[in-house]
């Protein structure tokens, strides 16, 4: 064996020393590496993908973003950077360097843009913890017990959640324009059209499939044994819901409410048809940016700059709950 | 307080009946063990006393109370698990103080008695620990500690030791036990190892196909099973069955006989009769000087032996060509007998065998009920008293 080594060892010196005979230009060399050590193609199969879901991601915001600094007067020519950009006129002592970082401001001034943010968050939150409570109770009942027609039941929450949002639209436009006697105490005209209500009940209904299905399947996986342990050290089965099986499921909850909150914040069909368009009734944040649409001019740079401010809170989410996700998923490994 | 009461519980799901008109007294401050093979219904039973099932027809008391349609958490019973099922997110304190939170204790009771289940189960120092930290016993001992420190009337346990490892097992019986004398209160404890229910219980409970077969001190058990099938699930190696018929000498089978007098021990000639007798109880015919009244020689040929250490199992074969074969239950040629371990015996060797007549049961075939417990050359009818008396 030992004997044998070295020549193993020769025969490839000879094929390494056959290469730099054939000329080949940058790619072919690279091609003939990569042959013999498959793992360069792999790592370059990466980085390609890498880049290309980046790019595709990355750059409408790095566009969203140097159409906001475009100054208003050049919005007819916008190109790859922002026109009017002139690095030199930082020696000149304009540090925007022709771009005018103040849209950020005009956002907020033009118009009561955080109101419109703030309607948007508190749907969004309310959807969500709606649709946390009531898909947990759905899903503990899909996922732990036993009982006829639960396979038809969970197949029709599946049909439901495959109509389009848009079906429902006209009956429910036409239900929350009616004025009901018994919603006057606390609705000013007893109609649900420009209140909150009007898009948090049809968002929890169309939401509400995806979280059951996720619950379902994180709840099934707790084991009997704690349940039962939790129901005999005294709580009811809903108490053994809430203490024990959503937090062993927290991975399954972050995120169902990830999810949830995202698709409403981000939401439009219904928040743009259930309201009439203004701050005050509640109008979220897509309704805003629309506002920035005049009779002879559309405000393209403060619209890009709302988006990106608008787009703030959920980027933010989306960091922080999936630090939560990860450490969910590692640190929940249930061993018994 | 602490006493439990079952009163024809039966427990059907959709066409199996799990737990078959189950009757229980047990009494405070006992410990009973319920044993049986695997799908037996125990743990049913369990489940129904701590109320994760609902009964399908029968009444559960518990102290005194009809608990049949209380939930479990207002029943005073704790429970420790096989899968152990401590709180994977909480840490040892937050497992064991669990139930107490709920119920709102004041924050310096809590301390004080966690304080005191962690000392009982020597678990001090530890209260920081979550359980994925923990070795397999001393979760089992916060497990433990958990359900003792709400001060139930009732503790229930349902195979504790199951999980762990075979020295972990025995070591933990041990503590179990120490707990029992120590907190005196009810436990009934789920197993189907018979060395925890021999060695624990008080009384044990027999059970198969979902019915009580027996409910007796393990001594009872063992001396005087009520039927076959608890003659078979106790004790290790099982007891030896020999099918035959009453005649006017007594027992007569293919190749054994034993002869009393039928009318002593109530059965009629004719009757067909199984004879049941423990390895122990067979002697070499050589070593008569420690039976008092020995039956007729069999003779017989060793098949295989299985040295134990401080004893020696041998396979006998009654009949030429009787079918090797593990399962001595099962065959009527076939006897296991145990012997001290300096035997001279090797295999294929011809011994001739008797059995001690006073550890002789008589079962009759059909039903499998005991009819006798040992049987005596003399007129006397066969009791307990005459057992104790040869065992002497």
């Amino acid at each position: 064996m030992a004997t044998e080594k070295p020549d193993t060892h020769q025969v490839l010196m000879d094929d390494d020393g056959e290469e730099p005979d054939i000329k080949r230009g940058m790619f072919e060399a690279w091609a003939a590496k990569a042959i013999k050590n498959p793992k360069r193609t792999y790592k370059a199969m990466f980085y390609t993908a890498t880049i290309f879901f980046l790019v595709t991601t990355l750059f409408p915001f790095y566009w969203l973003f140097q159409v906001a600094l475009t100054p208003r007067d050049n919005l007819q020519d916008v190109g790859l950077v922002p026109s009017g950009f002139d690095p030199s006129l930082l020696a000149q002592g304009d540090i925007t360097m022709g771009t005018n970082p103040g849209v950020f401001l005009e956002v907020f001034t033009l118009i009561p843009f955080h109101r419109y943010m703030i309607n948007s968050f508190v749907i969004a939150t309310v959807t969500t913890i709606v649709v946390i409570v009531v898909a947990s109770l759905a899903g503990y009942v899909f996922g732990r017990l036993r009982f006829p027609g639960k396979g038809p039941m969970m197949l029709l929450v599946l049909i439901v959640s495959f109509f389009p949002p848009a079906a429902f639209f006209i009956p429910l436009n036409e239900l929350f324009n009616t004025n009901i006697d018994i919603l006057r105490p606390i609705l000013t005209d007893g109609s649900l059209y420009n209140t909150p209500y009007a898009m948090v009940v049809p968002f929890s209904a169309i939401f509400m499939p995806l979280s059951i299905f996720i619950l379902t399947t994180f709840y099934a996986q707790i084991p009997d044994g704690l349940e039962d342990a939790a129901r005999i050290e005294g709580t009811t089965r809903l108490g053994a819901l809430f203490r024990v099986i959503m937090p062993l499921s927290a991975p399954g909850v972050a995120t169902a409410g990830v999810l949830t909150f995202i698709a409403v914040y981000n939401e439009f069909f219904f928040s743009f048809l259930m309201t009439d368009g203004s701050a005050e009734n509640w109008a979220p944040i897509v309704d805003g940016i629309l506002q920035y649409q005049g009779q002879y001019e559309v405000l393209f740079n403060v619209m890009a700059a709302a988006s990106i401010v608008g787009v703030l809170p959920v980027a933010i989410l989306v960091v922080v709950a999936q630090e939560k996700i990860v450490s969910g998923l590692t640190a929940g490994a249930l061993k018994e | 307080m602490g006493n439990v009461k079952l009163e024809h519980i039966v427990k059907r799901y959709d066409d199996v009946t799990a737990v078959d008109d189950m009757n229980l007294d047990i009494k405070d401050g006992e410990f009973v063990t319920f044993v049986g093979p695997s799908g037996c219904g125990k743990s049913t039973t369990m489940e129904t006393i701590a109320g994760l099932t609902k009964p399908t027809e029968g009444t559960v008391n518990i102290s005194g109370r009809d608990v049949t349609n209380l939930p479990p958490k207002d029943r005073g019973i704790s429970m420790v698990f096989q899968n152990i099922a401590l709180f994977p997110h909480m840490d040892v304190f937050d497992n064991i103080s669990f139930g107490l939170r709920l119920r709102d204790y004041d924050d310096e009771e809590i301390q004080r008695r966690v304080d005191r289940a962690a000392e009982v189960v020597q678990l001090e120092g530890m209260q920081d620990r979550m359980p994925e930290e923990m070795s397999g016993g001393q979760r089992q001992r916060v497990a433990i500690a958990r359900a003792i420190v709400r001060n139930p009337d009732v503790f229930l346990m349902d195979e504790p030791l199951a999980n762990l490892d075979a020295k972990l097992r025995v070591h933990m019986r041990t503590e179990l036990q120490r707990l029992h004398k120590e907190l005196d209160t009810t436990i009934i404890y789920v197993t189907h190892d018979q060395a925890e229910a021999m060695t624990m219980s008080d009384r044990i409970a027999v059970i198969n196909a979902g019915q009580l077969q027996q409910i007796d001190p393990p001594l009872v058990c063992y001396n005087e099973p009520a039927n076959t099938f608890v003659a078979g699930f106790i004790g290790s190696p099982s007891m030896n069955f020999i099918e035959g018929e009453i005649t006017a000498d007594g027992f007569e089978s293919e190749y054994i006989s034993v002869d009393f007098d039928p009318a002593n021990v109530g059965v009629s000639v004719g009757s067909k009769i199984t004879l049941g007798v423990r390895p122990e109880d067979v002697y070499e015919t050589s070593k008569t000087e420690f039976v008092d009244d020995a039956t007729a020689e069999i003779t017989a040929r060793t098949d295989v032996l299985e040295p134990m250490g401080n004893e020696v199992f041998i396979y006998l074969l009654l009949s030429e060509d009787a079918e090797s074969s593990m399962d001595t239950s099962q065959a009527d040629d076939q006897l296991l007998m145990s012997t001290d371990p300096d035997t001279t015996l090797g295999e294929d060797d011809e011994i001739s065998v008797v059995l001690d007549r006073s550890k002789v049961h008589l079962f009759d075939t059909a039903s499998g009920e005991a009819i006798s417990h040992g049987l005596t050359a003399s007129a006397a009818a066969p009791t307990v008293e005459a057992e104790e008396a040869s065992s002497d």
